[in-house]
């Protein structure tokens, strides 16, 4: 029952009018950031934490919090939502777990369908995100009461695995993966050390005593790296945009993908729960579970609604479940993920087991908002379809220009120094140039986050042991992590050694 | 796959590897009752880096280098474009947000597409001076709205 009762008041909380405000604009937000190509929801995300903000600046820290929190949160999961728009109508992706609805998608729109495709992909979104919250609720309690028992060892070997899932399926290459998530440790030591209050890397300037800061970093590689990409790479005409006819899927559609739905949902919310393993996968992962279970696969790849319906459905459902990890445990299991977990640190708020104990009102506010937000994207998203269609039309000269300036306002309202500005400028180019030679940047971001931790569980955990590094093998729990994460790197190198093809995570 | 740019990061991060390893030895080691210092975390890295800096070169080896299709870049603009945003950055707390704003906006705006001067001024003006009002008008906030002489 205290489940239940926690829950009612993450309603109160939710059911403010300024936070259902923060739900609404981050859901729209959210639409249109995963309708614009080329913005994908890591970028979303990472440039709108510094305007909340300033935005929640006057309120208390924990209500603040929950409040930019919520709307975060919210363009994380209207990405989602967005993303299969441009997918249907013109046969680009929005963002990268929406690839595979293009495929029956883009065929339905040809056939006159699109409106039916553009429903029944919000409708299973809806589904998806109700069924990962409901696991969410049920999860999350259990969850954070095995975790609260964790010691520093523990702790470490878990952050550990976390690093080496996404490394394991961040690019096409493990060595630059992890050369990636090795470089964010690095960049995370920089500034004061936490415990022993030595300066670290700093060489004498101020600016850096309390480190680079890591929403300059991720709003720098992300946002402005695309930005980048698009000035220099001139990009290819986008194709005419289908025409929506009937918006209301016939009951033949509906029954139709009621299973996918089911499926997909369930599917993308235990990939979703694991580290590393996004929305990207769970799309790939439904679409070819229900090619597999169709009576007649050869349907499949021409307009289909069962391969529009059962993929939205996971990418969604891999959204809320990736919040498990983040809220109980603490470890991000994504870029996007980590990007909200550097927001709410920002705060001064640790998520993991003790938040639902000291900060009850930013958790259940946060799932509770979920459910408010997804009930608002399914009704705008059906009547509004057309009008978030037309924001692929967004001028890209006007665009580019505004996220830069965007990224320098929101950098400079937070941090105060010209500094950060010109390091925001360098991590841009250097966000093109790694990604665009397949160096994944999202494991650093995430290593980023989780450098300090990582670096305070292991010397914590030594400290206990007198130095003994067999401390973190011989807890059986820790151990298991160690090897989870061993395999995690392991076996898709096996896999590799054998010929097969391995689907990897992009960015999501 | 671009043989030349992994060669070039792999020995770039190599560089980086091995100093970072080398600056770690001048972090004083005092370690409060503690075995372990603020030391040990960064050698450590240090080390892992440089080691997966020779791997990835070893790699660049193993490979053959593909046909790269050479794509052509847009540097003038983007010269430009970054170019003026070194100097918005610059330029910020000089002559104030309002007016820096303004500038990078209708200079990004003309460099990306030329022509519709008036859209673009439009546009810049009611962003940098929506922006500035909205923070430090009504929420409080402070910036460098307008040169200071």
């Amino acid at each position: 029952m205290d489940t239940l009762q926690f829950l009612a008041d993450g309603f109160g909380v939710a059911f403010q009018w300024h936070n259902i405000l923060f739900a609404l604009i981050g859901v729209i937000i959210g639409t249109a950031v995963g309708v614009l190509p080329g913005i994908g929801p890591m970028s979303g995300v990472a440039l709108l934490i510094p305007v909340t903000a300033t935005i929640t600046s006057g309120m208390p820290t924990g209500a603040a919090a929950a409040s930019s929190i919520i709307l975060l949160a919210g363009v994380y999961y209207g990405a989602m939502y967005g993303g299969s728009t441009t997918s249907i109508l013109l046969n680009t992706p929005g963002e990268s777990s929406s690839v595979v609805t293009t495929l029956d998608g883009y065929q339905m729109a040809q056939q006159g369908r699109a409106g039916a495709a553009l429903a029944i992909s919000a409708i299973g979104s809806f589904v998806a995100g109700i069924i990962s919250l409901i696991g969410l609720v049920l999860l999350a309690e259990p969850l954070s009461n095995v975790a609260i028992k964790f010691g520093p060892a523990e702790y470490f070997s878990l952050m550990l695995l976390g690093l080496a899932a996404v490394s394991g399926l961040a690019g096409k290459s493990m060595t630059k993966a992890i050369m990636m998530t090795v470089f964010g440790l690095m960049l995370g030591t920089i500034g004061i050390d936490a415990v022993s209050g030595i300066a670290r890397f700093t060489y004498d300037q101020p600016i850096l005593f309390s480190g680079l800061e890591f929403l300059t970093i991720a709003v720098g590689l992300f946002a402005l790296g695309e930005v980048v990409k698009t000035v220099l790479e001139k990009d290819e005409e986008t194709g005419s945009i289908a025409k929506i006819n009937r918006i209301l899927p016939t009951k033949q559609d509906m029954k139709d993908s009621t299973v996918p739905i089911v499926r997909g949902s369930l599917l993308g919310f235990f990939i979703g729960v694991l580290p590393g393993a996004g929305a990207t996968l769970a799309s790939f992962f439904s679409y070819t579970t229900e090619k597999k279970l169709s009576k007649n696969p050869e349907k499949f790849g021409k307009g289909h609604i069962a391969g529009v319906a059962g993929p939205e459905s996971a990418n969604n459902a891999a959204s809320g479940g990736a919040m498990i990890p983040l809220l109980t445990l603490g470890i991000p299991g994504s870029g996007t993920t980590a990007i909200l977990m550097g927001a709410l640190i920002m705060y001064n708020i640790q998520p993991g087991p003790l938040l639902f104990d000291e900060h009850p009102e930013v958790a259940w506010g946060l799932i509770a908002s979920m459910f408010i937000g997804n009930l608002m994207l399914l009704v705008l998203n059906m009547p509004l379809v057309r009008v978030f269609a037309k924001i692929i039309q967004t001028p890209k000269k006007y665009l580019l220009p505004m996220i830069i300036a965007i990224s320098f306002f929101g950098v400079y309202a937070v941090q105060y120094t010209t500094f950060d500005l010109y390091l925001l400028l360098g991590c841009g180019v250097l966000g093109y140039l790694l990604s665009k030679n397949d160096y994944p940047v999202a494991p650093l971001v995430l290593a980023l986050v989780l450098g300090p931790m990582i670096e305070n569980n292991m010397r914590r955990a030594l400290t206990i042991s007198n130095g003994d590094f067999s401390i973190f093998v011989t807890k059986p729990l820790s151990l298991l992590f160690i090897l989870a994460a061993a395999a995690w790197l392991l076996v898709p190198l096996l896999l590799k050694l054998k010929g097969r093809k391995i689907i990897i995570n992009e960015e999501d | 796959m671009n043989k030349k740019f992994d060669r070039v990061a792999g020995i770039a991060f190599l560089l980086i590897g091995i100093l970072f390893f080398i600056e770690s030895q001048k972090i004083s080691d005092s370690a409060y009752g503690s075995s372990v210092g603020p030391k040990i975390f960064p050698m450590g890295l240090g080390l892992i880096l440089t080691l997966l800096s020779i791997r990835l070169l070893y790699e660049t080896f193993k490979y053959k280098t593909e046909d790269s299709t050479k794509d052509k870049l847009q540097y003038k603009k983007f010269f430009i474009i970054f170019g003026s945003a070194l100097l918005y950055a610059f330029f910020l707390e000089k002559i104030g947000y309002v007016v820096s704003t303004f500038l990078f906006l209708l200079i990004a705006f003309q460099t990306l597409e030329r022509g519709k001067v008036i859209y673009s001024i439009i546009i810049s003006t009611v962003f940098s001076v929506g922006i500035y009002y909205m923070f430090s008008e009504l929420l409080g906030g402070s910036l460098p709205g307008f040169p200071l002489f």
